[in-house]
């Protein structure tokens, strides 16, 4: 729209209403407008142009919004303050170079990046691969009954998870913190709490339960 | 809407997807559960949805204190960066397994080597893990009654090819057995037929409950 502005002559004086911003040259005006439709973009979209067009200003503004969680939430399962940042850079050398394997079909952007940061940290900790769940093969031959769509989600479920996971009983949303953040088994969780075995697993499904239905409200 | 699968006998209840999603798994129950939901489309999004709380967490995470110029260090980094190399092929062969396995395994179960472990009963060794694991497969002929055990770990055994049943539950390709120290006299039953090809991990040795099959536990490794 802008660009057929510039093409058809002199700005109108309804664009000079919006601001200083649009004072400067002509190709000024496009950096500027350029910038600010990258701001307004949503974390998939922006893994989607830096697929497309190596876009560095698209990455640049996820290293904004994720470099920083990446760093802190490596730090809070345990690496100091130098390899949080080495594991940050790595985690965000895969983005750039696997972003043309995201899907936004198939998970959130938040979601697939913690994916590779845990596997980063499990390889770095343990020295192991984590075995992945392969997506984009899929079996032909198991079309299963029980087939299901994924929705697109937007990014407001991340605090709706975290508040979901605050209003669970104390009991249940320890569980999944001693899954998420220590990486207990079952049986480490149920020694820890000194509980049966049994009981930790009834409360990690039932806490799980209660957030997917949160979750599946937003739908 | 959100799917309903977590009563369906064979597939895996969510503790484990959480547990996978969060990291908590061994190498060996994160490859059989890996194998397993790439047979079941539904299982694949409850367990993106496990894993959405691990990137809720990350999202909610306080900013760390960052250099001025991380970013230009990060670029810089991408930049020497060798073009990363395709992902390697899966083996050809065995396309009916899903992928997570096909790659470990990196060949076809045809072309592994496999150890007599009792009548009609095949193994084939994989891996050893932490806290006396084992990850192996399970190759049994049609017709097979499995030895009686006992379990005093936690047992996977997630079904490839062939089929068995215990008591009236019927397990086939893709689905899961989970069997705890709750599950006593347990006895697999193979359906007649092709030979039932498992991959299985066991926390801890099984307790058979036969004086031979006592005797040669330790050679088979059980």
């Amino acid at each position: 729209m802008y660009a057929l502005h510039l093409q058809t002559g002199p700005l109108t004086p309804m664009l000079f209403l919006t601001g200083p911003v649009f004072a400067g040259r002509q190709d000024g005006v496009l950096l500027i407008q350029s910038r600010s439709h990258i701001d307004e973009m949503s974390p998939e979209e922006l893994i989607a142009r830096v697929a497309a067009h190596r876009d560095r200003a698209a990455f640049k503004a996820l290293f904004g919004h994720f470099a920083p969680r990446l760093k802190s939430y490596l730090i809070t399962l345990g690496l100091d303050d130098e390899k949080a940042g080495d594991l940050m850079q790595e985690t965000l050398v895969s983005v750039w170079q696997k972003a043309a394997q995201f899907d936004a079909a198939k998970a959130r952007a938040s979601t697939w990046i913690y994916r590779i940061a845990r596997n980063k940290f499990i390889d770095h900790t343990r020295k192991m691969k984590y075995p992945e769940v392969d997506a984009d093969v899929h079996l032909a031959s198991f079309a299963a009954p029980e087939e299901t769509d994924r929705p697109v989600i937007d990014g407001q479920r991340a605090a709706r998870t975290v508040a979901a996971l605050d209003r669970l009983k104390p009991a249940q949303a320890e569980v999944i913190r001693l899954s998420f953040y220590e990486e207990l088994s079952h049986s480490q969780i149920a020694d820890r709490l000194d509980l049966p075995l049994g009981t930790v697993k009834s409360r990690i499904r039932i806490a799980f339960e209660a957030l997917r239905r949160e979750l599946g409200e937003l739908q | 809407m959100t799917t309903e699968v977590k009563q369906m006998p064979g597939l895996l209840p969510d503790e484990w997807l959480v547990s996978y999603a969060a990291g908590a798994l061994t190498e060996a129950q994160a490859l059989v559960v890996a194998t397993h939901v790439g047979y079941h489309p539904a299982l694949q999004a409850r367990l993106a949805e496990a894993e959405d709380i691990g990137g809720a967490f990350l999202e909610e995470s306080a900013p760390a204190q960052m250099d001025d110029d991380a970013f230009e260090a990060l670029m810089a980094r991408i930049d020497a960066a060798p073009e990363p190399a395709a992902p390697a092929p899966l083996p050809a062969g065995d396309e009916d397994l899903p992928a997570p396995l096909r790659r470990y395994l990196g060949r076809t179960l045809d072309s592994l080597k496999w150890r007599t472990m009792g009548p009609g009963m095949k193994q084939h060794k994989l891996a050893n893990g932490p806290g006396g694991e084992r990850l192996w497969l399970l190759r049994a002929r049609g017709g097979t009654a499995m030895p009686v055990h006992d379990h005093r770990g936690t047992e996977f055994t997630l079904i490839l090819r062939g089929s068995y049943h215990v008591g009236d539950q019927h397990f086939t390709p893709g689905l899961m057995e989970v069997a705890g120290p709750e599950v006593k006299d347990h006895q697999p039953m193979i359906d007649e037929g092709e030979d039932c090809i498992c991959l299985v991990v066991t926390d801890a040795p099984i307790r058979l409950h036969s004086l031979i099959g006592r005797m040669v536990q330790p050679f088979i490794g059980l």
